[in-house]
């Protein structure tokens, strides 16, 4: 098997550095992420690759919090459009987790099928390449393995590395990724290590068969319940891997300016108000069912797989300590109200 | 803390039984243990789940916003900065101090729930101080309530780890030109979710700034510029008001020092009206500072 | 659902406001092609939607009231928000952009060989009147047609010389119109919408009713459509919500699964059916 070693990983993605930006997950002070290489400082930051994984996921990657769409020109009754953003110069997500991949996955079947292909993702998508970093250890708010990943053998990755002690096993699964592997063949090494032995999940989540009762929850009492502690603060949409939802606003300086896309929160009253003032999802408690329903059942209707991927972040950083896994635990338990 | 959290119980049922409230404001226990969370008993039932630990550390007064326009009567347990909430509630008349019935306890300085869970999930690398008070209680002026209907515990005193002000004078040390540099950087991390509005018990506007579209105030970019206006905004509407609760600085996922900037204004407040700290008190008809308008303020600045 | 066309859908194109019409005091139509006069940008279909957008301060999807033929395409767009409001402040020869077509349009096909009864209030009328003036395009294909409109205010209703003069002239046509609370020059009848198609009770043999008005007025035509002995499947609506992309991908104007710019805008109320009740 080709290994890439541990200590000449630096080196290799030095390598990698000059032909794409590469987006790893480091602790930079107090915050860890996904960050540039180019933004690493030795000494100071710390790479994370060997840590289950990061406070925020790669999702800026793929779907930037803000992004340019094109400039606007006015000149009199004229108005032009003078330039369009899209990105297509080379990125690497390297050493994403498979609950993160997942979600990344999930963005491609928003973004690029059912009509339409969003052309600014499309360009940004297709010039990015994914090294998975397979998880072995689940952590203790993890819970993949019940929202239809793989965390050994995720799917949608151009490489997949494995964690085996002093090295990575290195498998390239795509013709994007052999066009990454070739770029740092001369890193890899032919050697044969054992791979790590998957721990048991420390939770067990049972999903299955919620999308399908929750159909019938739209109206039951639960989400008072569930959502009563909730400030609607949007902390949990924004950590979220797989939280995609946007805005279109614009920009201006007298006569020039340009139209951009940024996230947005279903969280937020604004999200969905209406020009006249009327709000569909006007209560926070709706907001919160519309986000729990889109992710445990929404979602999967439409495109056949949840929203949730299990990575367990929200959990983590919901200051009112609402608890995803709860929810489904509450939702599989509750009796149904005819 | 069983003692507290048992006669909390004892209280909220007492309180239920006798038709005195319709909801009970307190914490119950997560799913992890270091996930105690705000729990709103409607009934007995509920009331038994309550709990008071080291990590009942949200600011309870926040959910009592939920509760304004209703006629509900509310049990709720106060510590030291939640009960300054409740004050500032009161002065600002979003609350009847006859819906509330609060139950005070001293605060021995609590652990923040979101750092454990950070670093028990290794999502996030922690350097937390001391003997793991959460940053916020570190910074305590009043961990003692200072309004409430029945006290519960001891009187504490409050966690200072040192000067009280002694971040903002290192800021002020600063020339303008570090401290633009120091703003541009620390605001850059931004990532604008509104978390730190969304908790904060002094947000109380019906219809805050933020969202208002018609003029859009602060544009939804994420830039310098936007994130600069957002905060700078925030914090001078802070100014008087907010009680150093601390939520904000807690809840922001990119660790944004907001409290630095709530200080300042608490220092300068004090200096320029005072003396005066936000919701120590409560003195019906008080005002804070900046809510109050008499024809002989000086107004040579505008 | 449409496959995409163009290569940036999320990419207006500039058009031409060729002219402008004042419907109501606070409704005007705005008709459009692309610039220079020549042709239009895009083919809508009725009931279908474009993304009206005023570059420099934003976008918002209006349903596209008539398309004729390759001359024009005419928004009765009221002023409401940011966006309208702008709009209503611009003249004759203003360019603005346009991005479209969207959503699925009324099932013109599927109605052939029925009588056709159209409800509608307010600006409601905007979307059903593509399909109303596509009845009478071709009008072979439909049966009797009844349209029961109302507004507020005599002021407040929109196309007034279709609605007084072209269309009850249709063969085989008839228009009723109602006005909320009585005025001195309104010598019609006074009334709410679904009050007066009660009133009407029109036979639903053979008939399919499409509505479209304020969410509350929909709320009660709907109940009276079923009180008259209407099915689910005989009744169409259409729906909006704050919309941003337009075409499925920013997520605010779902109900349940569906989206309302994509897999909408109109619905049979047996397909709401089966939603959320969220509408």
């Amino acid at each position: 098997m080709k290994v890439l070693s541990k200590a000449k990983l630096e080196t290799a993605l030095n390598k990698l550095n000059q032909g794409a930006e590469v987006f790893l997950p480091m602790q930079k002070a107090q915050e860890s992420g996904f960050y540039s290489w180019k933004l690493f400082q030795q000494g100071q930051d710390e790479l994370m690759l060997d840590a289950l994984n990061v406070y925020l996921p790669p999702k800026h990657v793929v779907l930037p919090q803000t992004e340019r769409m094109y400039s606007i020109k006015l000149e009199g009754q004229d108005m032009k459009i003078e330039q369009t953003f899209e990105d297509a110069s080379p990125r690497v997500i390297f050493g994403a987790r498979p609950c993160d991949i997942k979600a990344i996955l999930c963005m491609d079947e928003v973004f690029l099928t059912r009509g339409y292909e969003d052309s600014f993702y499309k360009c940004r998508r297709e010039a990015i390449t994914i090294v998975a970093n397979a998880c072995y250890q689940p952590g203790p708010a993890c819970f993949c393995n019940a929202m239809e990943v793989n965390p050994v053998e995720p799917a949608g990755a151009d490489i997949i590395i494995r964690d085996a002690g002093e090295a990575y096993v290195w498998e390239t699964k795509t013709p994007k990724g052999e066009a990454l592997t070739s770029q740092i063949a001369e890193f890899l090494e032919e050697k044969s290590l054992a791979l790590p032995v998957a721990q048991p999940f420390i939770q067990d989540v049972k999903y299955e068969g919620t999308a399908e009762k929750l159909k019938k929850m739209f109206a039951d009492h639960i989400w008072a319940k569930l959502g009563e502690a909730c400030h609607n603060c949007g902390i949990c949409t924004y950590v979220c891997p797989s939280c995609y939802c946007f805005d279109i606003q614009v920009k201006m300086w007298g006569d020039e300016g340009y139209r951009f896309r940024c996230w947005d929160s279903c969280m937020y009253e604004e999200y969905s108000r209406e020009a006249g003032g009327g709000n569909p999802r006007g209560d926070g408690i709706e907001r919160f069912r519309n986000r729990f329903l889109h992710k445990l059942e929404f979602f999967k209707e439409r495109y056949g797989t949840p929203l949730c991927t299990g990575c367990g972040r929200c959990i983590v950083a919901c200051p009112a300590g609402i608890n995803i896994v709860k929810i489904i635990d509450e939702i599989k338990e509750a009796e149904l109200h005819a | 803390m069983k003692d507290i959290s048992n006669k909390i119980r004892d209280i909220a049922v007492k309180l239920f039984q006798e038709k005195k409230i319709d909801i009970f404001i307190g914490w119950e226990k997560g799913a992890l243990e270091f996930q105690t969370r705000p729990l709103i008993a409607r009934n007995e039932a509920d009331a038994a789940k309550l709990v008071f630990d080291e990590y009942a550390i949200h600011n309870l007064a926040t959910l009592l916003l939920k509760f304004r326009d209703g006629g509900e009567k509310i049990g709720i347990v106060a510590k030291g900065c939640d009960s300054r909430s409740m004050v500032r509630l009161l002065e600002d008349r979003q609350f009847q101090r006859e819906r509330l019935y609060i139950i005070g306890v001293g605060c021995p300085g609590m652990k923040d729930p979101l750092q454990a869970m950070a670093k028990h999930t290794g999502l996030k690398k922690i350097n937390a101080d001391g003997n793991g008070v959460a940053a916020k209680c570190l910074d305590c002026v009043q961990p003692n309530p200072v309004i409430y209907d029945e006290l519960l515990g001891s009187q504490q005193a409050p966690q200072q780890s040192g000067e009280r002000f002694a971040r903002v004078a290192a800021l002020e040390k600063m020339s303008a030109d570090e401290r633009y540099r120091f703003f541009e950087e620390t605001l850059s991390k931004c990532i604008r979710c509104y978390a730190c509005r969304q908790v904060c018990p002094a947000c109380n506007c019906r219809t805050c700034i933020f969202d208002e579209m018609k003029p859009q105030w602060v544009g939804r970019e994420n830039s310098t510029t936007d994130n600069m206006m957002y905060h700078l905004v925030k914090a001078s509407h802070m100014a008087g008001r907010c009680v150093e609760c601390g939520e904000c600085e807690r809840a922001c996922p990119v660790d944004i020092p907001l409290m630095l900037l709530n200080q300042k204004l608490i220092k300068d407040v004090n200096a320029f009206f005072g003396p005066y700290e936000a919701g120590m008190s409560y003195i019906e008809g008080a005002k804070p500072p900046l809510s109050s308008y008499a024809e002989k303020d000086p107004d040579d600045f505008i | 659902m449409h496959k995409c066309e163009c290569e940036q859908p999320l990419v207006p194109v500039i058009v031409e406001v060729v002219d402008i019409k004042d419907e109501t005091p606070d409704i005007k139509s705005f008709f459009v092609k692309n610039p220079g006069g020549q042709g239009l940008p895009f083919n809508v279909a009725p009931g279908q939607c474009a993304m009206v957008s005023y570059l420099p301060v934003g976008e918002s999807m209006i349903s596209c009231t008539w398309q004729e033929e390759q001359e024009y395409l005419q928004f009765a767009i009221k002023r409401v928000g940011l966006m309208t409001d702008e709009l209503h402040q611009i003249e004759v020869g203003q360019k603005i952009g346009l991005r479209g077509p969207y959503g699925n349009g009324f099932p013109v096909e599927a109605c052939k060989g029925k009588d056709m009864l159209f409800i509608a209030g307010g600006i409601g009328l905007a979307p059903l009147r593509s399909f109303i003036k596509y009845c009478f395009k071709h009008r072979e294909d439909y049966g009797k047609i009844k349209i029961i409109y109302g507004s507020r205010s005599y002021a407040d209703l929109c196309f007034k010389e279709e609605l007084f003069e072209l269309w009850p002239q249709q063969k085989n046509t008839e228009v009723f119109v109602t006005i909320d609370s009585a005025e001195e020059v309104w010598k019609g009848h006074v009334g709410f919408v679904p009050s007066y198609l009660e009133e009407l009770n029109p036979s639903p043999n053979g008939v399919v009713a499409v509505t479209c008005g304020p969410p509350i007025m929909i709320k009660f035509v709907l109940g009276s459509l079923e009180k008259m002995g209407y099915t689910d499947e005989q009744v169409i609506t259409t729906l909006e919500m704050r919309m941003k992309c337009g075409i499925g991908k920013c997520g605010r104007c779902n109900i349940g699964s569906e989206y309302i710019c994509l897999d909408g805008p109109v619905f049979y109320l047996s397909q709401l059916r089966d939603l959320p009740q969220e509408w």
